[in-house]
């Protein structure tokens, strides 16, 4: 008790500063991933077989190289020709990523729409791309918020890997209280576990929401057969 | 590194010499990056937020001295030479190790401190320095740490010797594997081995092995910057004038004072004479 007393109370100052970085990290990626990988979905499903390969190859790098590589390349290769700090490198590194794998997760909701309402749309006389914006988006995405939360969760863990390139984020401010103290690692590693299991709650919660206020009646997520 | 690199390199490097010598004015405008690992106490840690440490407080000395800008970034031990032969870094200050393998990618400051590596055992274990180095014994070190690779080509690839080396990314997470039964003993410099049992930590020494091993800063090869004449210079003002021993004693209050500089081994490029800001 004395322990947790001198240890967490006094440092959890620092840790929350940490996972305040690892906040905006995680932010900036899913962002950047965001934007990118519905381009990349777009492209897939819609786009001339150009576009189509280019995006599949990009999805294929980016999703067959570990995260703490595509970090290192980053930081030491990339930097090599741009001038990048440490935690530029990691929204970019874990953010192409992201958009691979959201990718996949628009690609998948985009077909999920049932062909008849492209049809449908071209027959009332819309153009094509107004009948992806206006009809097939706005339902693809709603169903695209409950894959998104597992993508969500999953790289709020992942930022805890930039630590490898010298951001400072929650698990490397954990780190230097067990080093400074040459101990105590059970518990404050206890303690960086809770902090991200809290984030990661609260982070679903408000996606759950979101979802929830979202839906449309009889458009829920679950099949309609 | 073949003949006609070597001789390449020293003539960059004296070229680069004498570019350094003419005093370099520009060089406290520009802000230069210190790598450190901030978590190697007493050398360098970060404590209620604060770079703390001997290498950093002496750093912080040099720098007011040298009219130097230095910002220190911290990184973990594995990046730390990499990011200096890169070019990431500009100077690299810890608790670091000469050694033949490090000479060849970076040039070292004279050396301040000469370290030697203690042998640790749990409180209450009955191993002694020599059993618990042989006979099926699980040893920790920190990897690509001098002890682990002495461990290595000493004792693990000595066929008569039974041991087995592990390594870990530091050493406080080395100890906790030793005192959760999974190593029988962690080999680590004096200084570490000291500041653990300052901290309370439930482990003794059981013995120490003499390696003489200096420890210095370092900069790029061929110091790009020309940086080796200021820190020297300043290395040697901050001994001469004893703040150097305040440092260190406030970290290591039973620290002995080494003379500076300490060993020279003749393998480093920048022990050559002349070197720059010592010999003149």
């Amino acid at each position: 008790m004395e322990a947790f007393n001198s240890v967490v109370i006094s440092q959890m100052p620092f840790l929350l500063g940490g996972l305040w970085v690892a906040l905006q990290l995680l932010a900036l990626l899913l962002i950047l991933g965001l934007g990118l990988g519905l381009g990349i979905a777009l492209m897939e499903v819609y786009g001339h077989w150009t576009l189509r390969w280019a995006g599949i190859l990009f999805e294929r790098i980016f999703r067959g190289i570990p995260a703490l590589v595509l970090l290192l390349l980053f930081y030491y290769g990339v930097t090599e020709f741009i001038e990048l700090s440490a935690f530029t490198s990691a929204v970019l590194a874990l953010g192409l990523r992201s958009a691979a794998y959201q990718s996949q997760i628009f690609r998948g909701v985009i077909q999920a729409v049932p062909a008849g309402q492209m049809a449908a749309a071209r027959a009332l006389g819309m153009p094509k791309h107004k009948a992806v914006f206006h009809i097939i988006l706005p339902q693809a995405l709603r169903q695209a918020i409950g894959p998104w939360t597992n993508e969500f969760s999953s790289e709020l863990k992942a930022t805890s890997l930039a630590y490898v390139i010298g951001v400072v984020e929650l698990t490397r401010q954990g780190r230097y209280i067990i080093s400074s103290t040459q101990g105590n690692v059970l518990l404050v590693f206890a303690v960086v576990a809770a902090l991200y299991f809290v984030a990661n709650w609260l982070g679903n919660q408000l996606l759950y929401k979101l979802e929830r206020s979202l839906a449309l009646p009889g458009f829920e997520t679950r099949r309609d057969d | 590194m073949n003949m006609r690199e070597k001789l390449c390199a020293l003539i960059s490097g004296a070229a680069l010499l004498a570019v350094a010598s003419a005093p370099s004015q520009s060089l406290a405008q520009e802000t230069l990056t210190a790598g450190v690992e901030a978590a190697f106490p007493p050398w360098a840690y970060v404590e209620n937020g604060e770079f703390k440490g001997i290498a950093i407080d002496a750093m912080r000395e040099i720098a007011k001295d040298e009219g130097l800008n230095v910002e220190f970034r911290d990184l973990p031990w594995p990046s730390l030479i990499p990011a200096l032969s890169r070019g990431r870094i500009d100077l690299l200050v810890t608790g670091l190790n000469v050694t033949p393998e490090r000479a060849e990618v970076l040039d070292f400051t004279i050396p301040w401190w000469e370290n030697d590596d203690e042998v640790l055992v749990p409180e209450d274990s009955d191993l002694n320095l020599v059993t618990a180095l042989c006979c099926g014994a699980t040893v920790g070190a920190q990897g690509g740490a001098t002890q682990a690779q002495w461990l290595e080509e000493n004792l693990a690839d000595n066929e008569n010797v039974d041991l087995a080396v592990r390594t870990y990314e530091d050493y406080v997470i080395a100890v906790e594997d030793m005192l959760a039964g999974r190593l029988d003993s962690v080999v680590t410099s004096t200084d570490t081995a000291e500041s653990f049992l300052a901290n309370d930590r439930p482990i003794k020494i059981v013995g120490t092995i003499q390696q003489n091993q200096p420890q210095a800063l370092a900069v790029q090869k061929g110091d790009p910057n020309g940086l080796l004449e200021s820190l020297n210079r300043g290395i040697l003002k901050l001994y001469n004038d004893g703040r150097w021993a305040e440092i260190v004693h406030r970290y290591s209050p039973q620290a002995t004072i080494r003379q500076i500089p300490t060993t020279m081994p003749d393998y480093v490029d920048s022990y050559h004479e002349p070197i720059p800001g010592y010999s003149e």
